[in-house]
C-alpha cells in the first residue's frame, strides 16, 4: 500500500430490503471497516439504501460476454492476488452477479459453491445462464464480503431520510420564477 | 412549566445548540483540506450533521420560549454577540492537526452519545424526541472517530505521538462539556434531565478504555476537571463568530 | 480486478474488432471493463473522465470557503450538502477512470504536479456570497447539460457515474437559482451584489463548453464512438437560450453589449468569446490556479503521516491474523 494508493473495495448497495445488491462503484480504504464507513458517506447521501457490502476489488473475478466468446476455456487472472492458496481444495460460497441488459449494472443473482474463482464462474454459467446471455459476470467469495449490520441501519441509513434539502424537490424556484414573471407583466 | 425549570432548561438547550454550531463550524473548515479525499466527505458529513443538530436545538428553544421557530434560530446564530454564546471551549479550539481534530470530535461524540441516551427518557417529550433522532447520527460519528483513534494511536510512532499530544492538550477541556446549565439539580428534580455530571464516571470509563486500547495514556487520573462556567470563552470564539456573521452583518434588513 | 489489455494486435484482426466495437455502440450496447476497445477510445475517455474528476475535487474549494459565512442555517446545510456531493462525484469519477487501468495515485499526482487539466471555471475566485448562488445557477446548469449528454455515453462505468451525478446535480442548480432569485429581488445592495457576480461569471461559464466546434479536433471521433452526442456549440446555445430570458425576468443584465435575440432562429446571439483568456486560464495562469493547487498540495503533504499510519495499522491487522 503506497501513500495515496489505498486498496480498492467494490461497493454493492441494496436499495430496499428484499431487493438484490447492486454494484454502485468503489471506494479506497485501508481496511474493511473504513471501507464500509467510506461507502456509506460516498454512496448513501440520499434515502435509497437498506444494506451495503464492500469487497476487496482484487477478489472479484470477472468475464464479459465478449471475453467468454473469445476464450470459453478461461484461466484465472495473474492479477488476482487475494484468495486462498491453490492447495486449499474446500468449497466455499461465491456470490454471483451479472449485468443482464445493455444499461444497468452488476446485480446479485445467486450463489454457488466452488473451490476457486474459475470453478465458481463455470458453475455460475451452468446454473444461471439465460438467453440472451448476460453481458458481464462477476464472482467473489462470500467470506471476503464485509456487510453493514441490519441492527445498525438506523445510524447508517436513516439519517439520509432527514435531509430533504439535498433533493431538488425541496426548492420552489419554478413557482417563484412564474410569480416574478407574472408580476412584471 | 415552573419559571425556574424553564430558565434552567433554556440554558441547557442553548448550551447544546451552541456546542453543535461551533463544532460544526470547526468541522467544516476541513472541507477540501483533509488528508484523504474520503475524509473530505466524512468531515463534511460530520459538519452537516452537527449544524443540523444545532438547528433542531435552537428550534426547540424557540418553542420553549414562545418565539417564532422560523426566525429565532437564525437570530440566535447571526445576531448574538460572541460573549453571549454558551459553547464549551473544547469545541471552540482551532482545528490543529488531524489527530487533534479527530480526538476532539471523539471526546465530544462520546459524551454526547451518552448524554443523548440519558435525555431520550426525559419527561419533556419534545426534548426526548429530538434526542432520539440526534442520537442515531451521533452513534455513527462515534463509530467513525473511534475507528480513527485506533488507527492513529496504533499506527506509527508519529501518529501516536501526535495523538498523545492532542490528548494532553484536550483533556483539561472535557469537564466543561458536563456543565450545561447553572442549576442542573432543578432539571433533575423535574425529571427533565439527568445531571450531566452523573454521566461522568461511565463516560470516563468508556473513554479511558478506548484510549488505552489505542495506545494512549490519560494525562492524569480520570476525574472531572474543574471548569470555568459556560460564559468563559477562548479568544478564538470572537474571531469565529465575526466570520460566521460577516455576510449577515453587512445588511440589517436583508433576508438571505 | 481490471485487466488492462494492451496487447499487440494484427491490423486485420484489429479492424474487424473495431468494426464489431462500432457495431455494438451503434446497437446501444455499453462497453464494459474487459471488453476490447481501441486505444484511442481508452485515451480519450481517460482524459475526459480524469479531468472531470479533478474538476469536482478542485471545485470544492471556491464554494467550501463560504460554508462558515453562509448567511442562514438552511443555506449552511445546503452548501455543506453540495460540497459533500462534489467530493462524492469526484470519487465516482475516479472509480470510472480506474476501470480503464489508471491508478488514483497517478491521477492525483498528475493533478498536484500541475500536469493534469481540470475545468478552468474553477480557477476564478468567489468574491462574495452572490458568487455561491451564481456558481450553482449558471456553472452547475452548464455542467448538467454536459452531464445529461454523457449519461448516454457508450462506456458503462462512465455512463452509470453520470446517471448518479445527474440525479444529484439538479439540486445544485436549484439551490443556486434560489439564492440568485432571493438576491435579485432583495435589497439594492443584494441586487448589486448578484449583478456583479453575473458580470464576472458569465463569460467563463460560456467558455466551460469548450472551444467552438470549428476549433475542436476531438469532437468527430467522440461523436462516432458514442462519447459525445452533442457538440460544444450546440450545448452552449441551449444554455444561453434558457438562461438569458430567466436572468432578464429577474431584472439582471448580461455583460455583453452585443447580446441580441434573433427572431428568425429563436436563438440569443452573444458577442465574441475572448478565447485568449480561456487558453491563458487553461494553461494555468488564471487568478486562482496557483492558489487552489497550493491548497491541495499542502493538504496532501500535511496528510502524509496520516496515510502512513493507516497503512501501518492495516499491516498490523494483517500480520496479527
Amino acid at each position: 500500500m503506497s501513500d495515496t494508493q489505498l486498496p480498492r473495495y467494490q461497493v454493492f448497495l441494496q436499495e430496499k430490503p428484499g431487493l438484490p445488491h447492486q454494484d454502485v462503484g468503489s471506494v479506497h480504504a485501508p481496511d474493511p471497516e473504513m471501507a464500509l464507513l467510506n461507502a456509506r458517506d460516498v454512496f448513501v447521501r440520499r434515502p435509497e439504501c437498506a444494506g451495503l457490502w464492500v469487497v476487496p476489488a482484487e477478489a472479484i473475478f470477472s468475464r464479459t460476454r465478449q471475453e467468454l466468446e473469445a476464450s470459453p476455456e478461461f484461466q484465472p487472472d495473474e492479477s488476482m492476488g487475494a484468495g486462498p492458496p491453490s492447495s486449499r481444495a474446500e468449497k466455499e460460497t461465491y456470490y454471483v452477479t451479472c449485468k443482464p441488459k445493455p444499461a444497468g449494472t452488476q446485480t446479485l443473482i445467486g450463489e454457488v459453491q466452488a473451490a476457486s474463482p474459475v470453478e465458481a464462474l463455470k458453475q455460475a454459467l451452468e446454473q444461471f445462464s439465460s438467453t440472451p446471455a448476460p453481458f458481464t459476470w462477476w464472482v467473489f467469495p462470500a467470506r471476503l464480503v464485509s456487510s453493514s449490520d441490519p441492527a445498525e441501519a438506523d445510524s447508517l441509513f436513516d439519517p439520509a431520510l432527514d435531509k430533504p434539502f439535498r433533493l431538488s424537490t425541496d426548492f420552489n424556484t419554478l413557482t417563484r420564477m412564474r410569480q416574478i414573471k407574472d408580476s412584471s407583466q | 412549566m415552573d419559571r425556574e425549570v424553564k430558565s434552567a432548561l433554556a440554558d441547557k438547550l442553548l448550551a447544546m445548540a451552541d456546542d453543535e454550531l461551533i463544532l460544526g463550524h470547526r468541522d467544516s473548515e476541513w472541507c477540501g483540506r483533509a488528508p484523504l479525499l474520503e475524509e473530505d466527505i466524512a468531515f463534511a458529513n460530520l459538519a452537516l450533521d452537527e449544524i443540523g443538530h444545532a438547528s433542531l436545538w435552537y428550534a426547540l428553544l424557540a418553542e420553549l420560549l414562545g418565539e417564532d421557530g422560523q426566525t429565532y434560530p437564525d437570530r440566535m446564530v447571526y445576531r448574538r454577540d460572541a460573549s453571549d454564546f454558551r459553547s464549551a471551549q473544547l469545541v471552540e479550539l482551532p482545528n490543529g492537526d488531524w489527530a487533534f481534530s479527530m480526538l476532539r470530535q471523539y471526546l465530544f461524540d462520546s459524551f454526547e452519545s451518552r448524554h443523548l441516551q440519558a435525555i431520550s427518557g426525559s419527561r419533556y417529550q419534545p426534548m426526548a424526541d429530538v434526542a432520539a433522532k440526534v442520537a442515531k447520527e451521533e452513534r455513527y460519528h462515534l463509530r467513525h472517530t473511534s475507528a480513527w483513534l485506533r488507527r492513529l494511536g496504533l499506527g506509527t510512532e508519529e501518529s501516536n505521538r501526535r495523538l498523545q499530544d492532542a490528548l494532553d492538550q484536550l483533556w483539561p477541556y472535557t469537564g466543561q462539556l458536563f456543565l450545561h446549565s447553572g442549576r442542573p439539580e432543578i432539571l433533575a428534580a423535574a425529571g427533565y434531565s439527568t445531571s450531566p455530571v452523573a454521566l461522568f464516571s461511565g463516560w470516563s470509563d468508556q473513554v479511558t478504555r478506548h484510549l488505552q486500547e489505542s495506545g494512549l495514556r490519560l494525562p492524569e487520573p480520570a476525574h472531572l476537571p474543574a471548569s470555568p462556567a459556560r460564559d468563559q470563552h477562548t479568544a478564538t470564539l470572537k474571531i469565529m463568530v465575526a466570520d460566521l456573521q460577516s455576510v449577515v452583518r453587512q445588511e440589517e434588513e436583508a433576508v438571505w | 480486478m481490471y485487466r488492462t489489455t494492451i496487447e499487440k494486435v494484427d491490423p486485420a484482426e484489429e479492424s474487424e474488432q473495431l468494426r464489431d466495437f462500432e457495431d455494438r455502440i451503434a446497437r446501444g450496447e455499453k462497453i464494459e471493463p474487459g471488453d476490447w476497445m481501441p486505444g484511442e477510445y481508452r485515451r480519450q475517455l481517460l482524459r475526459m473522465i480524469s479531468q472531470h474528476a479533478h474538476s469536482e475535487i478542485v471545485g470544492m474549494l471556491p464554494e467550501g470557503a463560504w460554508i462558515t459565512r453562509a448567511p442562514s442555517l438552511r443555506r449552511k446545510l445546503i452548501l455543506l450538502a453540495k460540497v459533500q456531493d462534489e467530493a462524492g462525484h469526484g470519487q465516482y469519477l475516479y472509480h470510472a477512470a480506474e476501470t480503464l487501468g489508471a491508478s488514483r495515485e497517478e491521477m492525483l499526482e498528475a493533478l498536484l504536479d500541475g500536469r493534469a487539466k481540470y475545468s478552468s471555471i474553477f480557477n476564478y475566485p468567489t468574491l462574495t456570497w452572490a458568487d455561491v448562488g451564481v456558481i450553482g445557477y449558471l456553472v452547475d446548469f452548464a455542467a448538467i447539460l454536459n452531464q445529461t449528454m454523457l449519461a448516454r455515453c457508450s462506456y458503462g462505468p462512465y455512463a452509470r457515474a453520470m446517471v448518479r451525478i445527474c440525479a444529484e446535480e439538479n439540486f445544485h442548480k436549484k439551490q443556486g437559482q434560489d439564492i440568485v432569485i432571493r438576491l435579485a429581488t432583495g435589497t439594492p445592495r443584494q441586487k448589486a451584489m448578484v449583478q456583479d457576480a453575473i458580470n464576472r461569471w458569465w463569460w467563463p461559464t460560456l467558455m466551460m463548453f469548450g472551444p467552438h466546434d470549428s476549433d475542436s479536433p476531438n469532437t468527430p471521433i467522440l461523436v462516432r464512438w458514442g462519447i459525445k452526442t452533442r457538440t460544444n456549440d450546440e450545448l452552449r446555445q441551449t444554455f444561453i437560450d434558457q438562461i438569458v430570458p430567466e436572468l432578464h425576468t429577474l431584472g439582471l443584465s448580461l455583460p455583453d453589449p452585443a447580446l441580441v435575440y434573433a427572431e428568425a432562429t429563436g436563438h440569443w446571439l452573444t458577442g465574441e468569446i475572448n478565447w485568449e483568456e480561456f487558453w491563458r486560464v487553461v494553461k494555468g495562469n488564471g487568478p486562482c490556479n496557483r492558489e487552489r493547487m497550493e491548497a491541495r498540495r499542502t493538504a496532501h503533504a500535511d496528510g502524509a503521516w496520516v496515510r502512513e499510519a493507516l497503512a501501518a495499522y492495516a499491516r498490523l491487522q494483517a500480520n496479527g491474523k
